[in-house]
C-alpha cells in the first residue's frame, strides 16, 4: 500500500520545505505553514487547527474566492501550526488539493497525461461543444488560462499527441527537481480550461 | 464498521468555481466521517473543483475504494459524468490498481424523507402543517430523464404521511416550474425546501428570484447569501412563505453516506 504520509515524512527529512506558495518549517509544536512571502514576519495571525487550512485556502487577499487553488494568489498574513505530519498532509490537501497524490502517482509511473483533444472529446451536455475548439484557439486559451501568473502547475499534457503546446514557455513543462520543492503537476486540462473552451467556441459562433 | 479500516471513501460532489459554499457540505461530511474513524482514509472529489474526479484516485493510498456521490438525483452526474471521469464501468471497476465500488447517491436514500420533514419543520416552527403547502424543489434538466425522479419520489413519500395540506414537486428548469408556486398551491402557508446538496447560486439566488422573494444580483456571487433565509417569513401573493436552506447541509448526511456504503456491500453479497 502506498503511504502518502510516510512519503511526506521522507520529503521533509530530505529538506522539503516548499509547495506552491507555501513555506513549511519545523515548529516546537509540530510544523508551521505560511505564505512564502511572509518569511520573517512576526505579525502573522496564528491558526492552530489543520482544519483552518480550508478557510485560509479559500479566499485571496481581497476576499475573493479562489476557485483554482494552484493560482498564485494565496492570501498573506497568517501562519498555521499543525501537530503532526498527518495533520500537515491534511492541511496540504486543502491548500493544494490532489497535489501530493499526483506527484506520488508520477513517481510510481501511475500518472497518465491526457491530451486536450481527449479531454474535450469525452465531454457531454453543455461542454460537448468544446470539441469544436481549433488548435489555434486552444493555444491562445491555454496561454491565458495556464500561464504561470494564472496557475503554478507544471503541465504534463499536450493539445494532441502530435500537437504540442507552443504558446507557453518551456519552463511551464519542467518541474522543480531540487529537494526543497514539492512540484505541482497537471496531468490534464482542468474544468476551468474546459469551461473556457466553451466560452471561446460559443463566442466565436456569435 | 471496522471492516472499512483498509478501505478508502471518496465523497464525490459538484463544487463550484464561483463560491466556496458549494463544496463546504461535502468537505464537512468528509471531516465528520474521518473523525469517526470508520475508513482508513476519506477524500473528497469534485466536478468543478480540485481534487477533480479525474485526480481523485491518485490521492488514495488504499486499493479498496468506495465512491459515494453527494448528489440528490440518480441523474446526469451520477449516471454519466462521475462514471466517465472515474473510469467506472459497473458496480465494481478495476481502475489503475484500485478496486472502485460505486455506491448510490445520497439523495436516493430513504432517510431523505425524515431529513426533508425536519428541515421543513425547522424553517416554519409552529405553523400548522395541514394549512401548509410544502414544496420540494429540484433542479430538473433535459439532459437526463431521471433528474427529477428524486424530488418526485420524496413528494410521494411525504404525501402518503398526510402531514401537510399539500406536497408539491417543482423545478428550476422543468415543469412544474417553481416560479409558478402560487398557482400550483392553495394553502395559506407555503414552505419551500430546496432539494439540493449545497447552498450556492441555486438556493441563494436562482430559486429566490423564481419565487419572487429576491432580486437578481448583478455579480457572479449572490448578494442574497446569508440574508435570504434570515428574512423568513415572506408575505407575498397573499401567502406566507418560508424558505429553507438546501437539504444537504443537514448533519444527518454523514450517516446517509455510511448507509450507502453498507447498502452497496449488502447488494454485492
Amino acid at each position: 500500500m502506498r503511504d502518502t504520509t510516510a512519503a511526506l515524512v521522507d520529503w521533509l527529512g530530505q529538506g522539503g520545505r516548499r509547495i506552491g506558495q507555501l513555506a513549511i518549517s519545523p515548529d516546537p509544536a509540530g510544523w508551521e505553514l505560511r505564505h512564502v512571502d511572509d518569511a520573517g514576519r512576526t505579525d502573522l495571525q496564528l491558526h492552530a487547527h489543520w482544519q483552518d487550512a480550508r478557510a485560509l485556502a479559500n479566499l485571496d487577499d481581497a476576499g475573493a474566492y479562489r476557485a483554482l487553488k494552484t493560482a498564485p494568489n494565496l492570501r498573506h498574513g497568517w501562519r498555521l501550526v499543525v501537530a503532526s505530519v498527518e495533520h500537515l498532509r491534511r492541511a496540504l490537501d486543502y491548500f493544494y488539493p490532489a497535489m501530493l497524490g499526483m506527484r506520488l502517482a508520477e513517481q510510481a509511473g501511475a500518472m497518465t497525461a491526457t491530451c486536450l483533444r481527449e479531454t474535450l472529446g469525452r465531454q457531454t451536455g453543455m461542454y460537448r461543444v468544446t470539441q469544436k475548439l481549433t488548435d489555434a484557439q486552444a493555444q491562445e486559451l491555454i496561454l491565458q488560462t495556464c500561464n504561470h501568473c494564472a496557475c503554478l502547475k507544471t503541465m504534463r499534457w499536450q493539445i494532441a499527441d502530435d500537437v504540442p503546446i507552443t504558446s507557453l514557455p518551456v519552463e511551464k513543462f519542467v518541474a522543480a527537481q531540487d529537494a526543497e520543492h514539492w512540484p505541482l503537476l497537471c496531468a490534464e486540462g482542468c474544468n476551468l480550461l474546459v469551461a473556457g473552451a466553451r466560452k471561446v467556441v460559443k463566442g466565436a459562433a456569435e | 464498521m471496522a471492516k472499512y479500516a483498509n478501505s478508502a471513501l471518496i465523497i464525490a460532489g459538484h463544487g463550484s468555481t464561483l463560491n466556496p459554499d458549494s463544496s463546504a457540505p461535502t468537505w464537512e461530511l468528509a471531516e465528520t466521517i474521518r473523525e469517526r474513524g470508520v475508513f482508513g482514509e476519506v477524500h473528497c472529489a469534485f466536478w468543478k473543483e480540485e481534487p477533480s474526479f479525474r485526480q481523485a484516485l491518485h490521492c488514495v493510498d488504499r486499493s479498496d475504494v468506495y465512491v459515494v456521490p453527494n448528489f440528490i438525483s440518480e441523474g446526469y452526474f451520477t449516471q454519466t459524468v462521475i462514471p466517465r471521469e472515474f473510469g467506472i464501468e459497473g458496480p465494481v471497476t478495476q481502475v489503475g490498481g484500485h478496486s472502485v465500488k460505486y455506491c448510490a447517491p445520497v439523495g436516493s436514500h430513504e432517510r431523505m424523507t425524515p431529513l426533508l420533514l425536519k428541515r421543513a419543520k425547522d424553517v416554519a416552527p409552529g405553523v400548522p402543517t395541514q394549512e401548509t403547502s410544502l414544496f420540494i424543489v429540484g433542479h430538473g434538466t433535459g439532459l437526463n430523464d431521471n433528474s427529477a425522479v428524486a424530488a418526485k419520489r420524496e413528494v410521494a413519500r411525504i404525501r402518503e404521511l398526510g402531514v401537510y395540506g399539500e406536497v408539491i414537486a417543482a423545478y428550476m428548469e422543468e415543469e412544474p416550474l417553481v416560479a409558478q408556486w402560487d398557482q400550483l398551491s392553495t394553502c395559506p402557508n407555503v414552505v419551500v425546501v430546496p432539494f439540493f446538496i449545497a447552498d450556492g447560486l441555486h438556493s441563494y439566488e436562482d430559486i429566490p428570484v423564481l419565487l419572487g422573494i429576491a432580486a437578481e444580483s448583478p455579480g457572479a456571487v449572490s448578494a442574497n447569501a446569508g440574508t435570504v433565509f434570515a428574512r423568513n417569513p415572506y408575505q407575498l401573493r397573499g401567502r406566507t412563505l418560508y424558505y429553507a436552506n438546501s437539504i444537504g447541509t443537514e448533519p444527518g448526511f454523514a450517516d446517509v453516506i455510511l448507509d450507502q456504503v453498507a447498502a452497496f456491500d449488502a447488494a454485492q453479497t
